[in-house]
């Protein structure tokens, strides 16, 4: 498997019309069907038909032979993250749809996931657990006999056996991961998009979670980084993502040009990044949060990204927090896609700062942009006092 | 003359008779129902696999099908011999009702499932539900039931494991090493069934049954009827 990464092309295992023949493997593909069925079902799924055609569309670029054999389902999850399973069933969290900046970086993961399902990644990795959990098994066992049959300890070196053969099986992780990646990198220079979209990722994802760190007043550590990881560290996937020259010459070579599809992406993510911005802010970790904010704004403020930046620092609640989220505030009202929350937001602000006349306007205004809200009555009672 | 009585040793490990045992428990008032009453047994939640000699279970996709085939016929016999109007969903959507909601239906009784044996039955059973059965599918089930006009569901979730070659063979070793006086033996497979009534008037699970054994083979009718039996055989009035 290492050979096939250095000699630079990996060929799918999985074809258009493979079934799967071996016991252990069916098995596996009828588990995944109950766990689809659960998934269709699910109210955690994001259902915008603009998002999953578009979804569907990128996939077929990646894969324009197999596109229809891998259906890829968007869940309502915070954790940047995304998953593959051996029949052609993948999972994307909204996670990662706030983070990705673009349709190359979008076709990235979904290229890496892909990878595990053409290279049956599951499978081995099944097999792997299975034939070293045994091995240990029996390390356990004759270490009980040997010590009961000699009276000397045989105790210690069958763990630290164990604890090799565990660690091993991490480490065989770490390589399918590997593998996953060049695979995704290889499809995504044969569909057109940048291969360096692969290395920014993680660029993106190191820089979020130092800035949590910071914030926290914590060092920042990779999680990745230890023996017992299941992914290679993430500095080491994005070194070598980016240093994947054969890919990079490749792209350069075949002389199309790259687009990495930022318009498409914004156009297809424009309803649900309301939504995905908000599950963020939620999610209690105000350094990540701005971070996240910041860096979509590069390409220009709106007033979705001045709200939540707004929310971000009233939710945060440190020293000073409530001038900066009533400037956000008042910022956000002024861009004309701002959300009736804004306005809310901002009445509440105003009234905070003692800006009465203003407040009250703010708050009406939303109440004409939301006359049904869940909480209209409670505006109004703030407006009749 | 050691060797002997390891052999031996071996030998009784090995041949532990096989024990089924089952438990049911009721609502307080329940009583079988009678009369002319209309049922739904849902699509039976069946999972046969190998247990590895490591421990973990590997799921089979062909025992798993001839398990269901068996329980289904089994079922079908049982149910023709009681009172009452039996319907039996064979798939997901001979249930009827909204698919959505019965798919609801189908994993949020798994997960009752599991907690009903750990909660009311085993060493971590719950003090607020030693002395009541107050389970419930809730409002959704009452709506299947408005839609589709049955009077109880059935649910029934059954795994089978059998032990690898492997398994077996550390179990051997494990025996061996009982004779040297470390004796930690690993367990074989094992055959886990849980089955629930649901009053589809009020949501509520009126009977549970759950079911271990430590030999029987699902995949077989004979099998299958055993613990189709066992389970489903007498269902016993509640507490008054």
């Amino acid at each position: 498997m290492l050979a096939a990464r250095e000699s630079g092309l990996l060929t799918p295992v999985v074809t258009r019309d493979y079934a799967p023949q071996d016991l252990d493997e069916r098995g596996m593909w009828d588990q995944c069907v109950n766990l689809e069925q659960q998934l269709e079902t699910s109210n955690l799924r994001i259902r915008d038909p603009v998002l999953n055609e578009y979804l569907v569309g990128v996939m077929q670029r990646l894969l324009p032979n197999q596109a229809d054999k891998i259906r890829v389902f968007a869940m309502w999850s915070a954790d940047f993250n995304a998953a593959m399973f051996p029949n052609g069933m993948m999972i994307v969290n909204s996670g990662f749809l706030a983070r990705a900046r673009n349709e190359a970086q979008l076709a990235a993961v979904l290229g890496h996931e892909s990878g595990h399902y053409l290279r049956r990644h599951s499978l081995q990795g099944w097999r792997n657990r299975r034939a070293t959990s045994a091995v240990m098994a029996f390390v356990a066992v004759g270490a009980g006999a040997v010590s009961g049959a000699t009276g000397s300890n045989w105790y210690d070196l069958a763990n630290a056996i164990n604890s090799g053969l565990l660690l091993s099986v991490f480490r065989y992780s770490r390589e399918l991961e590997g593998e996953a990646d060049s695979y995704g990198l290889q499809l995504m220079a044969n569909a057109g998009y940048s291969p360096d979209a692969a290395s920014k990722i993680w660029k993106q994802l190191i820089e979020e979670r130092k800035a949590s760190a910071a914030a926290r007043k914590k060092k920042y550590r990779d999680g990745a980084a230890a023996a017992l990881s299941t992914h290679p560290p993430t500095e080491e996937r994005m070194g070598r993502l980016a240093a994947d020259g054969m890919f990079i010459e490749r792209a350069k070579q075949s002389g199309l040009t790259y687009d990495d599809g930022r318009e498409r992406w914004l156009a297809a993510t424009a309803a649900l990044r309301p939504a995905f911005i908000d599950e963020q802010v939620k999610q209690n970790d105000p350094g990540a949060s701005l971070y996240l904010i910041e860096s979509l704004a590069v390409d220009g403020w709106d007033g979705t990204l001045r709200y939540y930046e707004g929310e971000a620092y009233r939710l945060r609640d440190e020293a000073g927090d409530a001038d900066r989220a009533a400037t956000s505030y008042a910022a956000a009202v002024e861009f004309p896609d701002a959300m009736p929350e804004a306005h809310r937001a901002h009445g509440y602000a105003q009234l905070k700062k003692g800006e009465v006349e203003a407040g009250r306007h703010a708050l009406g205004r939303y109440l004409e942009l939301r006359p049904d809200a869940s909480d209209a009555a409670m505006v109004r009672f703030t407006l009749g006092q | 003359m050691r060797f002997a009585n390891v052999i031996a040793a071996t030998v009784v490990a090995m041949g532990l008779s096989a024990c089924t045992s089952t438990r049911q428990v009721a609502d307080t008032g329940f009583k079988p129902p009678q009369g002319n009453y209309r049922l739904i047994v849902m699509q039976p939640d069946i999972s046969v696999g190998v247990l590895t000699a490591g421990g973990g279970f590997e799921h089979r996709e062909d025992w798993t099908k001839q398990a269901r085939d068996h329980v289904l016929t089994a079922l079908r016999k049982q149910q023709a011999n009681r009172g009452g109007n039996t319907t039996i969903a064979d798939t997901r959507e001979t249930a009827g009702g909204d698919a959505e909601m019965v798919a609801d239906l189908y994993w949020l009784h798994t997960a009752i499932g599991r907690a009903i044996r750990i909660h009311k039955y085993s060493p971590q059973a719950l003090p607020t539900k030693k002395d009541r059965f107050d389970w419930t599918l809730g409002m959704d089930a009452v709506a299947y039931g408005a839609q589709t006009h049955y009077d109880y569901a059935l649910f029934l979730h059954a795994q089978d494991s059998f032990s690898s070659g492997g398994r077996v063979a550390l179990q051997m070793a494990s025996a061996l090493a009982c004779g040297f006086g470390v004796c930690v033996m690993p367990t074989g497979g094992m055959q886990q069934a849980f089955a629930s009534l649901v009053d589809l008037k009020s949501g509520q699970i009126v009977w549970f049954n759950t079911l271990a054994a430590t030999a029987g083979d699902i995949r077989t009718a004979e099998g299958a009827k055993k613990m189709v039996d066992e389970l489903l055989g007498e269902m016993e009035p509640g507490s008054t």
